[in-house]
């Protein structure tokens, strides 16, 4: 009979520490998701502004063609991309044509006066610094997801009810991760 | 502990202030009953929970009208909300705060709202004239932080139910003064409810205050993780620091929603420096804040501080 209790005992601590782990790792999982999303709707807003880009420097400087092909592969490829770091990478490939593109433009001053120009650039630079303000907050979210995923105990949760640990959104030769870490108890 | 956790916790902090202020309030309420009469207890009582309700409703635009902040357009202050959309975004708001002027030459900044999705920023002209991007960029993510962690909505409620205590102790002294009223009990009851009336409005204040110190260290290191840059949210306390100028509303009221305390320099010109006012301080002093990041961040404050521009005369803002 006592041994009947310490079974059942021990089997409600485990589904207790199941159940809290559980949802730990939920809530961690929902704010990576979430951190997710706020990158995935720059990257957006940012593929839409370049077609818009292409047409109004196309329409001052028509015979630069090889950088507009550039432009939009690299549109391309960040609209394909899968994964965090895939999309990361592509991103900063769109980053590196834009800014050619922008060169090109230094040679057209009528197009440099355009209203319209002006508008987009002041709109691309705007996208440029949400994104890296998603950034820092999705790869905050994910350090976090991935501390609980890979340290006692929430471990002995994690890999059985299949948590994995998720990608920064970093290209890879870069070393922009938080480093800032705080004791917040004071 | 993670920012959910923070969050989580100072929810719990709300509801045993809520708590303990709505005791205090029976204890109040229960004196005037006890001393005067029971209806008059019950009067009061009523009176300021109707009052509180009344207060939480019109906190918003009552915190605007006391600071003075005004509404604009966020085309006017482009420039600004984009940071402000930025500092929330790497905070994981929702919803971007709106922005509200004031017009004062002393720089500084609050936030308000009760939820999230209602708060607002509010910057003076003068944070907009002195501040370099780098630093207004921090002081801003202070304040996000503050809404962040719901310490908008805690000290909205602290703020709330000191009134109301003040107000059901007012109500208290009124009915000694010129209660005409039988008054039973006797002399005991009598002290007992004079000095509850006198002491509850400071007990109130003092938790009030403590709540409020507290939340501007959690806020810096929330500032500067948002950022991930430190030395930004201390460059930006320094430069309140060596600021002379002194905010226009400055207000016992209003005193623990800044980011610089506005009312130390009042007081520390006015009655010199008490050892008991650093109990009513609303704000840790600036030095030990900056202590607390050089600490966090591994670094310390250079001597000079930057010239760079100000983000306001920049941008043509301020």
């Amino acid at each position: 009979m006592l041994w009947l209790w310490i079974l059942i005992g021990v089997v409600a601590v485990v589904v207790l520490f199941a159940v809290v782990g559980y949802n730990r790792l939920v809530r961690l999982r929902n704010e990576v998701d979430t951190g997710w999303a706020n990158i995935d709707v720059q990257l957006q807003r940012r593929t839409d502004l370049i077609p818009n880009l292409v047409e109004t420097v196309r329409a001052y400087a028509a015979h630069e063609r090889g950088v507009f092909e550039e432009v939009t592969r690299a549109r391309t490829a960040l609209q394909q991309a899968g994964s965090p770091a895939t999309a990361a990478e592509a991103n900063e490939g769109l980053t590196a044509a834009i800014g050619r593109l922008f060169a090109v433009a230094e040679a057209y001053p009528d197009l440099k006066a355009s209203e319209n120009f002006l508008q987009l650039q002041e709109d691309l630079t705007d996208t440029e610094d949400k994104i890296s303000a998603a950034r820092r907050y999705y790869n905050a979210t994910v350090m976090r997801f991935n501390t609980a995923v890979q340290s006692v105990p929430w471990l002995f949760v994690a890999t059985p009810l299949g948590f994995h640990e998720r990608e920064f959104f970093s290209a890879q030769d870069d070393t922009a991760l938080p480093q800032v870490s705080f004791q917040t108890s004071n | 502990m993670t920012l959910q956790e923070q969050i989580r916790a100072n929810r719990l902090r709300s509801t045993i202030v809520v708590f303990g202020f709505v005791l205090l309030l029976l204890v109040l309420a229960g004196l005037i009953g006890f001393a005067f009469d029971i209806s008059l207890g019950v009067v009061a009582l009523v009176g300021a929970a109707a009052y509180g309700i009344f207060a939480l409703v019109r906190s918003r635009s009552m915190t605007a009208r006391l600071t003075g902040a005004r509404e604009v357009a966020p085309e006017a202050v482009r420039p600004l909300r984009r940071l402000v959309e930025n500092v929330s975004i790497a905070a994981g708001l929702p919803v971007t705060p709106e922005v509200r002027i004031v017009d004062d030459a002393a720089p500084n900044a609050y936030a308000a709202g009760l939820r999230p999705e209602k708060s607002y920023v509010g910057v003076t002209t003068g944070l907009l004239a002195t501040m370099p991007q780098r630093e207004l960029e921090a002081v801003l993510a202070h304040e996000v932080s503050h809404i962040r962690n719901r310490d908008t909505y805690l000290m909205t409620m602290a703020l709330v139910f000191a009134g109301v205590i003040a107000l059901i102790a007012d109500i208290g002294f009124r009915s000694i003064a010129y209660g005409g009223r039988s008054r039973r009990g006797g002399v005991l009851v009598l002290v007992l409810a004079i000095a509850g009336f006198l002491l509850a409005p400071y007990a109130a204040l003092l938790l009030r205050m403590s709540l409020s110190r507290r939340r501007e260290f959690l806020a810096d290191a929330g500032a500067a993780e948002i950022l991930n840059d430190p030395e930004a949210m201390a460059l930006a306390l320094r430069r309140l620091e060596q600021d002379p100028t002194t905010i226009k509303y400055a207000d016992a009221s209003t005193a623990h929603l800044w980011v610089e305390s506005p009312t130390d320099r009042l007081d520390s010109e006015r009655s010199g420096v008490l050892a008991l006012s650093r109990l009513f301080n609303t704000h840790p002093p600036i030095e030990s804040r900056i202590e607390a990041l050089e600490e966090a961040g591994g670094f310390r404050l250079p001597e000079q501080l930057p010239a760079d521009e100000a983000f306001g005369l920049q941008h043509g803002l301020g």
